[in-house]
């Protein structure tokens, strides 16, 4: 364990197979509080499953992750690795936001419902509180007067601010956001990337997994280059991007996208 | 041929015969014969002669309006619906309250009315019982439509199940239920059970019968509802600490409802004609009752009643799944 008092998750070894594909290869991994990690790396290089391992939609063969200092998602009985009890599981991700690419909004409740939903009925919150918290949060990402919408009258940079909120009405200690913005058209990324980097500037932990160089520039305080389910290269945006002319695959990469 | 030959040789001999030598009750004794032979033509010949009494010999006087009630009786099987009424007119002269006459008046006198008065005075008649049956077709029907869906909502959730034991003792029930007859099942319960010291009223074996069918088919219906949901609606409503079975309540099954309204108001219009299938154990139902009428009267206007009664469950049910569905999808709609 790291002495750093600071460090709100930390990966150990994280490996996970898909039958005989490694998708992750021992991962290690520190995100101190208040740290924006970006993740950026080809298609298929196992970025959304570390994002999904770190709050247990899925399950890894070997590895430990620590959060807040404790030891979270698995047990161990008779050498044999199982998943943490549903109970204990439910509140780690319950600590942890996550936004995903096609926003995974429930199509049945409007905004507000939307994002009162989990703290009614995981946090037992009365129900005018998570109202209240809902209203501050949607007034955050910009959309109180759309509130009663269902979110099949929403655009898609509004719906993903629908989801953004939905996750910050819990609260959490860390956002986990996968391609925020790869579903959406051009003109519609910026409302999304600007909700983020408010969020940003608040102080919030992020891992976020993107697409897009300029932004993970502006926001990071790190960028890690995935492939193969390996780090390839990590460091500070400059020290990233400036590398990534010497690296051939990082430096293809990026030409890739642009 | 010669045979033919000699059987109306001897019906002519002998009608004349009776005609000549006998008295009006041999000669009614006659004519049953014919009748039930079946020779109608020489049996009213013979009735025929059966005059009105002179005197006041009070045994002809009974035999000519039994000979007169019998000759309207053949008339109207026949159709011959004037030479019957004139008959039951004689018959009623020489004995004003005779009511086997009376009521054969009025049957012919109603069978002479047009087809649509007619629908509608037996539509009368049979009203009553028809609507005690469809009364209790209808109770079949709601009860049965308000215990299936949650039947089948635990029976598909059992079949989705990680846990094995559960998973395949409810894929047991969907194969057994749905592999075999309704009727074979009804049976069974009512028939079969006593055998193992359960005896069940009609009413109780018809509504387990129905209720554990039905909630059979609806479970597959619901499971392929419930697989339909994209598998990132469970994602996040775990990612925000949902567990499992909150996830399931509040996100996953309330969005199947739209999609299940068609498939299920289907299951339930057949339904409302399966519920025909318990009358085979002694349930007193429309299909039960109509048949009841039918095998008394012999009339088919019981059975278009009855089909009337039936079609206007169906339209009625119909349209209220077809209005429930519009507004239950409303969120869908941008
Ligand atoms: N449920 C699954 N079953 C089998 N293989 C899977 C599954 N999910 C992911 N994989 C495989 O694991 C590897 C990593 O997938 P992952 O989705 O993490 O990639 P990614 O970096 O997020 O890619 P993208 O940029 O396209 O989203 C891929 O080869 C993928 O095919
Ligand atoms: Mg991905």
């Amino acid at each position: 364990m790291k002495k750093d008092n600071n460090i709100l998750l930390t990966l150990k070894g994280i490996t996970k197979y898909f039958g005989t594909h490694k998708a992750l290869d021992n991962i290690n991994l520190d995100v101190k509080k208040g740290e924006k990690v970006v993740i950026v790396g080809p298609s298929g290089s196992g970025k959304s499953t570390l994002l999904r391992a770190v709050n247990l939609l899925e399950k890894v063969e070997k590895g430990h992750i620590f959060f807040e200092k404790k030891e979270v998602g698995y047990r161990f009985k008779k050498g044999k690795r199982l998943l943490d009890s549903p109970k204990n599981i439910s509140f780690l991700r319950s600590e942890i936001g996550m936004v995903f690419q096609h926003f995974n909004l429930f199509p049945h409740m409007t905004a507000l419902q939307n994002v009162i939903e989990a703290p009614v009925t995981v946090k037992k919150m009365p129900k005018e509180k998570a109202v209240k918290i809902a209203e501050e949060v949607l007034a955050k990402v910009g959309l109180s007067d759309k509130k009663d919408s269902h979110p099949a009258k929403l655009s898609g940079g509004q719906k993903q601010r629908v989801a953004i909120a939905r996750a910050l009405a819990m609260e959490p200690k860390l956002m986990l956001f996968d391609e925020p913005t790869s579903a959406l058209d051009p003109e519609l990324v910026g409302e999304v990337f600007n909700t983020i980097k408010a969020l940003a500037e608040e102080g919030m932990t992020m891992i976020i997994v993107t697409h897009q160089m300029g932004f993970a520039r502006e926001i990071a305080d790190r960028v890690i280059f995935m492939e193969n389910g390996i780090f390839v290269e990590q460091g500070t945006p400059e020290e990233f991007f400036s590398s990534a002319q010497k690296n051939e695959r990082i430096s293809g990469f990026i030409s890739s996208i642009l | 041929m010669k045979s033919v030959k000699i059987f109306l040789f001897s019906v002519i001999f002998l009608s004349i015969g009776s005609i000549c030598f006998s008295n009006t009750s041999d000669l009614l004794l006659k004519a049953e014969n014919h009748i039930a032979s079946g020779n109608f033509d020489t049996a009213i010949e013979i009735l025929n002669t059966i005059q009105f009494p002179e005197g006041k010999n009070e045994e002809d006087t009974i035999n000519y309006v039994k000979a007169k009630i019998r000759i309207a009786q053949i008339a109207s099987i026949t159709k011959d619906f004037s030479s019957a009424q004139a008959a039951c007119r004689k018959a009623l002269n020489a004995d004003p309250q005779n009511s086997e006459a009376k009521e054969l008046l009025n049957s012919i006198k109603r069978q002479q009315s047009p087809k649509y008065v007619l629908f509608f005075t037996d539509s009368i008649r049979f009203f009553p019982s028809l609507l005690k049956g469809a009364f209790m077709t209808l109770l079949l029907v709601i009860v049965t439509m308000g215990v299936s869906p949650i039947g089948g909502l635990f029976i598909a959730l059992g079949r989705i199940s990680r846990f094995a034991p559960v998973s395949i003792i409810c894929w047991f029930i969907i194969w057994f239920f749905r592999g075999t007859p309704l009727l074979l099942q009804l049976f069974f319960i009512y028939y079969g059970l006593p055998a193992l010291g359960i005896t069940l009223s009609p009413l109780c074996a018809a509504l387990i019968g129905l209720g554990v069918n039905y909630s059979a088919y609806l479970a597959e219906i619901i499971r392929a509802g419930i697989l339909s949901i994209e598998s990132g609606q469970m994602e996040a409503a775990k990612a925000l600490g949902m567990t499992y079975s909150q996830a399931m309540k509040r996100i996953i099954i309330p969005q199947t409802y739209k999609r299940l309204i068609p498939p299920v108001g289907n299951e339930f219009i057949a339904l409302i004609k399966d519920t025909a299938l318990v009358s085979t154990i002694s349930m007193v139902e429309l299909m039960r009752s109509a048949d009841r009428l039918f095998n008394t009267y012999f009339n088919v206007n019981v059975l278009i009643l009855a089909a009337v009664m039936y079609l206007l469950f169906t339209t009625v049910f119909t349209f209220i799944f077809e209005n429930l569905e519009k507004r239950v999808g409303i969120y869908e709609k941008r």
